[in-house]
């Protein structure tokens, strides 16, 4: 392993050219790699520069050089406004699944109760169901219980999902059982052996529960497209992406702009959690 | 907990009954964690399925029942649909190309930026990049670099539509869900390699194995736990394909049905024909598929993970 | 402390989601009555102009305020799903292809009662475009405009091939296609979409028809016309994620055609490129789709008296006057004139066919047409077994 390498190589100054050659080719195999990972964006905050007639042109350099899209996105398109109920929105919806997927995951890892393994089962067995069936029965009951004019709906459908709850289970079952047999013998009930000893330990797995489903939810086009068109108040940043593509005309420069507000914010979100979310998901999915 | 001698017939009676006592407890905890999750799954999951079961009896339209075959007539059409045939063997192809595909990317990505590099912050970000963008903007983007005038056929010199051939469009998709995931499988295998103690490497090195001989012995047999996770995750994602199929074809599945998937295939019977009952038979008959494989799957690599 | 404060901000989350949940609890109708109007826009012109006509409405009529909302993008999903949930807009558009699935699903409003009612002339509308929603004598809405095809052509490529005028018969469609390959003006002049929504007007051009006999021989002669443009190189199939209008504005097609919605796009997105308009060319005869898309009413609508006030202003001389200002389409009224320089769709209109024609399969035909199209053109189709698969989906077979 080249990390092995570096790492039991002692640092004398002076190395030989060979382990300075790999090296060099190692590094600038990866950046090359990471650049291409990157082209895309670049052409993107190209483009939002760019004016519509020249934002099909192929060029990287905008020709001539506007702000007219982000001004548009922010204003004429109330982009200030999705970027708030998207954030609302992301919000809620990762803490209500962080406390539910927890407090699930922990009782399918720590408690028994009878048929335990087969409502897991069952549990897992949702995953494979495809939003595109469940959207009418599901949009019917919506109606029906008036939660259609506001967010209550969705943020009701989205609760808890499947994945944190396994994802959270397998990470209770790696922590060892001493934990809570200490906290049994000082008298704690389970509630409170969950609030005060498991969670806390929890916390990278929360951290990468964290980044995960905010990432779910802020990129989440398929809902807030069937629930919250024709009411402009309730649009999310995805939504009001989509609604850029008009049928024969793309504004391009908008789109680009508004993609670029759109992807920020979880940018921000992974480089500040990012070492809890490594160590966190190590156990959780993995190690099994 | 423990009785004196002088109670000594009553005491395991007062155990055994405190022991039920507390199993009943444990018990009524452990339905009471797991209630709001299971009415969530149970309202919007489970009863949407039981009811997509009952209408793919009926002839079903957009306000309800509709006078028509009912009975097995959705399935028999559903399973004799020479289109519904095309869109299992194109997710199934599409499936054994991008899942291997990916995850053998994400584990390179993940060895890659495993180290102590520097800039290792900037490379697994820019690895990342792709997973975090929503799929709707990336294809949008992709279909403009990749267009047959676009950027990437100018720089290289090629010539052909990548997304508009009914050749070249599969393994164009293939490419880019491969790109956009192989993030997030990075992620899961570089949480996996962190948990690798340090001493197997050394150990492995003083040994004298080269690099590509630990990681084929020891390292990659080591990740089983990982393999069996993304496996199922990302397989049934790879199986539920709907977004790139649609945004490329604009929705009609073509050309030539070569973006046809099954959940696209749904899509367009309930959403374009407004036949539900058919949408819902072909929907009851593929979960069964990924059931069957899903449940394969854990009989031969997740069995460890019985918890 | 750490603990309490997550409990205090899980708190604050939940209060916060039930204020959300009440603050919309439902606009109190004072004697206003409110009406939704929805629909998509092909531009953000076209949402504008909506907005405009929502405005104009609400300023001259004191009882009812209308609504209007674009819904772009799934449109249709949108849509079905509020069917579904007996909570439609009241007013919304629905294109001609959709109008017969639509009205079988049983979701659209027969107009014949408020048509009676308040003496409404129907007759204003041309009899063909109103008869795209019509089924036998029950209307299910007004056309609000509409567009043929027609011959767009790049000036300057024109120029420099020495082609004076644009084609206008299929035989010198083929000869200037091939002059400007031979003058090395360009490689495939013309741009063809492998859509029978354009294949359809040379169907027609040939003496075939696409509601009576489609295996004909006219029609098969003329799918081998267009087939054949395609295979020996002189036209070319847009690329995934563009059309004929932007081919046209990059200089890579030197004849499209399209229909009137490319005049606003071009003067957005290539105001630099010279480009003319003619009729569209015709083959034995005459030839062309007609594209158009109603407003309509939903049958669940809650407010039926008022959304019939909107709808029969929106389509009416006033309302189509302000809708026609813009040159999005054209007048779907005799009594109001279109826009000046649309001289080339208006020729069509004695021969325009209705595109959908009121089939209620027409969405799963539509898809067995574009497939299968692809395919004879990849050449692993026969012209034949296309239009007897095509003929077959048309009959919900």
């Amino acid at each position: 392993m080249l990390q092995t390498v570096a790492a039991a190589e002692p640092s004398i100054p002076g190395r030989p050219r060979s382990q300075l050659v790999r090296r060099a080719l190692f590094y600038g195999l990866v950046t090359i790699l990471a650049l291409v990972f990157f082209v895309p964006f670049i052409y993107t905050i190209s483009t939002s520069f760019k004016t519509i007639p020249d934002s099909v042109n192929v060029s990287l350099i905008p020709h001539p050089w506007t702000t007219a899209a982000w001004s548009d996105v922010w204003r004429r398109y109330d982009f200030a406004l999705y970027f708030k109920n998207s954030f609302f929105l992301c919000a809620v919806i990762v803490s209500c699944n962080i406390f539910l997927g927890a407090l699930g995951g922990y009782a399918f890892a720590r408690l028994h109760f009878p048929g335990r393994d087969l409502l897991f089962l069952i549990v897992l067995a949702t995953i494979m169901v495809p939003d595109q069936l469940r959207l009418i029965p599901i949009y019917v009951m919506l109606v029906n219980w008036h939660l259609i004019g506001n967010f209550s709906g969705y943020i009701l459908i989205n609760l808890v999902t499947a994945t944190n709850l396994f994802f959270m289970r397998q990470y209770f079952l790696t922590i060892p059982k001493d934990f809570e047999e200490a906290a049994k013998l000082d008298g704690a009930g389970h509630f409170k052996t969950f609030w005060r000893v498991m969670l806390p330990l929890a916390l990278p797995a929360i951290g990468a529960l964290t980044i995960l489903q905010f990432q779910g939810t802020w990129n989440d086009f398929y809902w807030p497209v069937v629930l919250f068109q024709g009411q402009a108040h309730l649009y999310t940043i995805q939504l009001g992406l989509a609604n850029l593509r008009f049928t024969y005309s793309t504004l391009w420069p908008e789109i680009a702009a508004g993609s670029i507000i759109a992807i920020l914010p979880i940018l921000v979100l992974f480089l500040a959690l990012q070492r809890f979310f490594v160590s966190g998901a190590v156990t959780a999915g993995v190690k099994g | 907990m423990m009785a004196t001698g002088s109670a000594s017939e009553a005491a395991p009676n007062r155990l055994r009954s405190s022991m039920l006592g507390a199993r009943l407890s444990e018990a009524a905890w452990g339905y009471g964690f797991a209630f709001v999750p299971f009415a969530v799954f149970g309202l919007f999951f489970i009863y949407p399925f039981v009811y997509a079961v009952y209408i793919s009896f009926f002839h079903w339209g957009i306000l309800g029942k509709q006078p028509g075959a009912s009975g097995t007539y959705n399935y028999s059409k559903v399973l004799h649909d020479p289109v519904f045939h095309i869109a299992l063997k194109n997710i199934a192809e599409y499936a054994l190309a991008v899942v291997p595909l990916e995850m053998g990317l994400g584990l390179s990505l993940a060895l890659l930026v495993n180290g102590k590099i520097r800039g290792r912050s900037f490379f697994r970000s820019g690895f990342y990049f792709p997973s975090i963008a929503s799929s709707v903007a990336i294809t949008v983007i992709i279909l403009y670099l990749f267009a047959p005038h676009g950027p990437f056929n100018t720089f290289f010199g090629f010539s052909t539509d990548w997304f508009g051939n009914a050749s070249t469009v599969g393994w164009s998709i293939v490419g880019l869900n491969a790109w956009t995931t192989s993030g997030t499988v990075m992620i899961f295998y570089l949480a996996a390699l962190q948990s690798i103690p340090e001493d197997v490497y050394e150990a492995s090195a003083l040994d004298g194995a080269g690099a590509w001989r630990t990681f084929r012995k020891i390292t990659f047999p080591l990740l089983k736990p990982a393999h069996f996770f993304c496996l199922v995750v990302f397989g049934i994602g790879a199986l539920k394909l709907f977004d790139q199929s649609y945004i490329v074809s604009n929705g009609t599945g073509g050309p030539n049905y070569a973006t046809t998937t099954p959940i696209l295939y749904i899509y367009r019977q309930a959403f374009a024909n407004y036949d539900f009952g058919v949408a819902a038979a072909a929907g009851v008959v593929f979960l069964g598929i990924i059931l069957v494989l899903t449940v394969a799957q854990w009989f031969t690599l997740g069995r460890q993970e019985a918890g | 402390m750490r603990k309490r404060a997550v409990v205090v901000v899980l708190g604050l989350l939940l209060v916060a989601v039930a204020l959300a949940a009440t603050a919309q609890a439902g606009h109190k109708s004072q004697k206003v009555t409110n009406v939704t109007f929805a629909g998509w826009s092909s531009g953000p012109d076209e949402d504008a102009l909506d907005q405009q006509m929502a405005n104009a409405f609400n300023a001259s009529h004191s009882g009812i305020h209308v609504n209007w909302t674009v819904i772009n993008g799934n449109y249709g999903d949108a849509m079905t799903a509020r069917f579904a949930a007996h909570n439609p807009p009241d007013v919304f558009y629905v294109d001609s292809s959709v109008i017969g699935s639509w009205e079988k699903q049983g979701v659209i409003q027969p107009l014949n009662g408020f048509v009676a009612k308040s003496h409404y002339n129907t007759k204003a509308f041309y009899p063909k475009l109103l008869g795209a929603f019509k089924k036998g004598n029950t209307i299910y809405g007004f056309p609000k405009d509409w567009s043929p095809l027609a011959t767009e052509v790049n000036n300057n490529l024109f120029g420099k091939a020495g082609i004076k005028s644009a084609p206008k018969t299929w035989a010198q469609l083929k000869s200037d296609a091939k002059t400007m390959v031979q003058k090395g003006v360009s490689k495939h002049p013309i741009c063809l979409s492998p859509d029978w929504a354009r294949m359809g007007a040379f169907m027609y051009q040939n003496g075939g028809s696409l509601t009576k006999n489609l295996t004909s021989k006219a029609n098969a002669a003329a799918v081998n016309y267009y087939v054949g443009l395609l295979k020996s190189g002189l036209a070319y199939t847009p690329p995934s994620g563009s059309w004929c209008g932007q081919e046209l504005g990059q200089g890579h097609a030197a004849i499209i055609f399209e229909g009137n919605w490319v005049l606003p796009y071009m003067k957005s997105t290539y105001p630099k490129v010279h480009y003319g308009v003619r009729p569209m060319i015709k083959g034995k005869q005459q030839g062309n789709l007609a594209f158009t898309v109603s407003w309509s009413m939903s049958k669940d609508s809650k407010n039926k008296q008022a959304a019939w006030t909107v709808l029969s202003w929106l389509v009416g001389k006033q309302g189509e006057k302000l809708w026609m200002s813009k040159g999005l389409a054209l007048s779907p009224r005799k009594d109001v004139k279109s826009i000046g320089g649309r001289g080339p769709f208006l020729a069509a209109a004695p021969f325009a066919r209705g595109w959908g024609f009121g089939n209620p399969n027409f969405a799963n035909a539509y898809t067995v047409m574009g497939n299968d199209l692809n395919a004879v053109i990849a050449g692993s189709m026969s012209t034949q077994s296309m239009l007897s698969d095509v003929s077959k989906a048309l009959k919900g077979q």
